[in-house]
């Protein structure tokens, strides 16, 4: 999981293993200490933090930070590692060969749990897209795919009975009904509890799957 | 020249928006109000062309030089581009409204509901995804709160259409469910839904209609049988 972080994967040994010197391990602590001021800052204020901000919080010079981090956009890729490793850690495959009641309610607490957590980034991220790197559009992607893998996972005895065309269609509307945004809505603008917005996901989803099949 | 500008009865609902701040009364206009009207309709449609084929919120020299006005002709009926965001904004959730009216509502056949309810969003997502990602982008930074009210009340708008084309389904269920299924049916059918279907899974137009069309109908209630044979 820790290697779709850049933060994570840095920390490996280059050299001998368990040799790793003292000041590498500084600067990897430091990377992830502005790594982290960076995403605390953007669940408080919900915005992109400025180099400043980030410095203050973290307790270094906006120079340390651009020893670290280029720009900002390399710091927000940065972050975005960070969280993608940190999501799937958190949020690994349970239940898998429970019954489907208990597939859906573990798939969507999972999920609303995620979104609770990442929303924020999640919008710091998708803001400007059109003006961010490709590699940045490119870890966009990826957390999609790994939500729709995620929804493949968990139903695979319902989606089993699909034909392929049949399947992205479900897929895709699944995506679509759990995007984080539609998370955002329920809990910011219609103002369902974190139990509400699940019981909405958990009707949905149950609603958009064909019957499981009598042998799962 | 002068004219008499008649009540909203009958007035298209764009030409409204673009008076409704300043008119709620008969009242009588001269050529060079309709004039300057007029200029800043043509402000409003330049923004809103070069929104639509940069993706991206364009500067006053860009729109100026769309529209074939100064700059300044912009800032003197537009105090600054929130300000024309908001009424551009307006104009567009105007002509959304007109260019798709609720169609086959009161056709029982469920099928002809759907297809007619996702492919009149569709347009609508089509032409207002540019408008609208702009308008997220800016509305957190928008003190007056003009622009985070029309999100609201084009999402209002959504939900009440899915209302009123699937009343027959959503009349079968308690409240609290009909609630439940409206809120997942707007998250379904969001622009960005759309878009994401267009963009980065490259469906056509009738493919993701499809999507629509399919996931929507397996979310709806059983239409009634007293209605389905009316």
């Amino acid at each position: 999981m820790a290697d779709n972080s850049t933060v994570e994967s840095t920390a490996a040994p280059e050299r001998k293993p368990g040799k790793a010197d003292g000041r590498r391990l500084r600067s990897e602590r430091t990377r992830r200490l502005i790594v982290e001021a960076y995403m605390a800052l953007v669940r408080e204020n919900r915005q992109m933090p400025t180099a400043v901000q980030i410095a203050e919080r973290a307790g270094y010079s906006v120079r340390s930070i651009f020893e670290r981090f280029p720009d900002l956009d390399a710091l927000r890729l940065a972050a975005t590692d960070y969280a993608i490793a940190e999501g799937r850690a958190q949020g690994g495959l349970r239940d898998l060969d429970a019954d489907r009641a208990t597939r859906v309610k573990s798939q969507v607490e999972t999920r609303g749990q995620g979104c609770e957590r990442w929303l924020p980034l999640w919008r710091v991220l998708s803001a400007n897209l059109s003006e961010s790197s490709e590699e940045l559009r490119e870890r966009i992607r990826l957390v999609r795919q790994l939500v729709t893998m995620r929804l493949e996972f968990m139903f695979k005895p319902e989606l089993s009975t699909l034909s392929e065309g049949e399947r992205r269609k479900t897929l895709l509307a699944l995506e679509a009904i759990t995007d984080y945004e539609s998370w955002g809505r329920m809990r910011e603008l219609h103002g369902l509890s974190f139990e509400q917005a699940c019981a909405v996901w958990i009707s949905a989803i149950d609603g958009l799957l064909p019957p499981t099949p009598a042998s799962s | 020249m002068v004219v008499l500008v008649e009540s909203p009865v009958g007035v298209s609902p764009v030409k409204f928006a673009l008076s409704a701040t300043s008119h709620s009364t008969p009242t009588r206009i001269d050529g060079r109000r309709l004039r300057s009207e007029r200029t800043k309709q043509l402000i409003i449609e330049a923004f809103l062309a070069l929104l639509r084929e940069h993706q991206e919120m364009p500067t006053a020299v860009q729109i100026a030089e769309r529209a074939g006005y100064s700059v300044r002709s912009i800032f003197e009926r537009f105090p600054d581009l929130n300000a024309l965001r908001v009424a551009a904004t307006d104009y567009s959730l105007a002509q959304a409204l007109a260019l798709a009216p609720p169609r086959n509502a009161e056709v029982a056949d469920r099928q002809t509901r759907l297809r007619s309810q996702v492919e009149t969003r569709a347009h609508t997502c089509e032409r207002g995804v540019a408008l609208w990602r702009v308008l997220l982008r800016f509305a957190d930074q928008d003190d007056t709160g003009q622009l985070k009210a029309r999100v609201a009340r084009s999402r209002d708008t959504t939900i009440k259409r899915l209302e009123l084309m699937y009343r027959q389904e959503l009349s079968t269920m308690a409240a609290d469910d009909r609630q439940q299924l409206l809120i997942a049916l707007e998250a379904l059918t969001d622009i960005e839904s759309w878009a994401r279907m267009r963009e980065l899974h490259a469906l056509s137009f009738e493919e993701a209609c499809d999507v629509w069309v399919h996931a929507i109908d397996r979310l709806l209630p059983p239409t009634p049988a007293a209605q389905s044979a009316a």
